[in-house]
């Protein structure tokens, strides 16, 4: 190869002449660069050079095939994804029922817990009420119940109460869930 | 080439979709993932990981894009995936290993083989990534620049302008050896 080619080829004609090599040039612009490169040794010795680099890398570069096996290992791969796939949806499938059913654990626990609160609340007063109508003085008990401060001896009845239906729904609702993730 | 899978997909027809694109895409998906990864082997699991992803995302494949372009993104994501997976630099340490077995092989059947194919394909090893990749994919498409600008996902004349710029670097790097040689 000579040393000309270091100028490369004319700037208009260089992609021309690549163009012209693959074929992709119109017939009438093909002979005007054919034209041009009988004339000019720089665009001769670039297309020259082209063509031996394009031949070299056709012949040079690996042409791999798929191995015959590739259906074969595929369709066991996908079996292996699907079965994975499988096991994975049928975990989140168990998780989410987990989910929903302690969910509705505690909705139900949650509920038990205001009834039976407000039982206990009905059921004491109307036990106070009647042991007051059966005997209106059973001693220091009404005390509390008839004097200045009822109100409040009332209130901290209603607040105990309370308190002991939460403790309760909140015994119901946590320890489930810690037996069940252990 | 892809309108009975087509007719499937908007059928919901997934499974009988996807025994039409393996053999419809699977030598391109390979062919592809070879120009990036420049391995057969490693080719080969990419193509066939690129399947199973596309098995799994095929039923929420809209049709937006064409099929081929969406297969295509799927093999070079994978690719770029592995390329990231790789290790920079080949260790000798452990003289056992494949990469070192192959790194091994090739220095000492380079000389031996073709010195002016293996100097060609050490060339081209000096291209950007990108340049490479078009080259190898532009020879194994029988130089088809519309399959390689679907496959690498730009437009032809991004491709076009990628592989004149290639080979034009190919022949300043070869033209000092074969000065020196004439």
């Amino acid at each position: 190869m000579n040393t000309s080619m270091h100028a490369g080829p004319c700037a208009d004609y260089e992609h021309e002449i690549v163009e012209l090599a693959e074929g992709s040039l119109p017939p009438e612009k093909a002979r005007g660069v054919r034209l041009h490169v009988a004339s000019c040794a720089r665009c001769r010795a670039w297309q020259s050079a082209f063509a031996d680099l394009d031949a070299g890398l056709e012949q040079a570069l690996p042409r791999p095939a798929l191995s015959v096996d590739f259906a074969a290992k595929l369709e066991s791969r996908l079996s292996a994804a699907t079965r994975l796939s499988g096991r994975t949806d049928l975990r989140a499938s168990a998780e989410g029922e987990y989910r929903l059913a302690l969910e509705a654990l505690r909705r139900g626990t949650r509920f038990s817990a205001i009834v039976g609160a407000m039982t206990v609340v009905g059921i004491c007063t109307a036990g106070l009420l009647l042991v007051r109508g059966v005997a209106p003085d059973a001693g220091p008990l009404f005390a509390a119940f008839a004097g200045p401060e009822r109100a409040t001896t009332f209130v901290a009845l209603g607040a105990v109460v309370a308190l002991g239906a939460l403790a309760w729904s909140a015994t119901r609702g946590f320890l489930p869930m810690l037996r069940l993730r252990a | 080439m892809d309108g009975g899978i087509e007719q499937h997909l908007a059928a919901g027809r997934h499974a009988r979709a996807f025994d039409l694109v393996v053999p419809a895409f699977q030598d391109r998906v390979f062919r592809l993932a070879y120009s990036i990864l420049k391995d057969r082997a490693a080719a080969e699991d990419a193509a066939q990981e690129t399947f199973v992803r596309v098995w799994k995302a095929l039923p929420g494949f809209d049709g937006r894009a064409a099929l081929g372009t969406w297969i295509y993104a799927i093999t070079r994501n994978t690719c770029l995936m592995e390329l990231r997976k790789r290790r920079p630099t080949v260790s000798f340490d452990d003289p056992d290993s494949d990469e070192a077995f192959r790194a091994a092989a090739s220095i000492a059947t380079a000389p031996a083989e073709d010195p002016e194919r293996d100097n060609l394909l050490r060339m081209v090893d000096t291209l950007p990534q990108n340049q490479q990749e078009a080259v190898r994919l532009f020879y194994l498409e029988d130089r088809s620049y519309e399959v390689v600008a679907e496959q690498l996902g730009m437009p032809l004349g991004t491709v076009k302008n990628l592989l004149h710029r290639a080979r034009k670097r190919l022949m300043e790097l070869a033209q000092p050896v074969e000065v020196k040689a004439a």
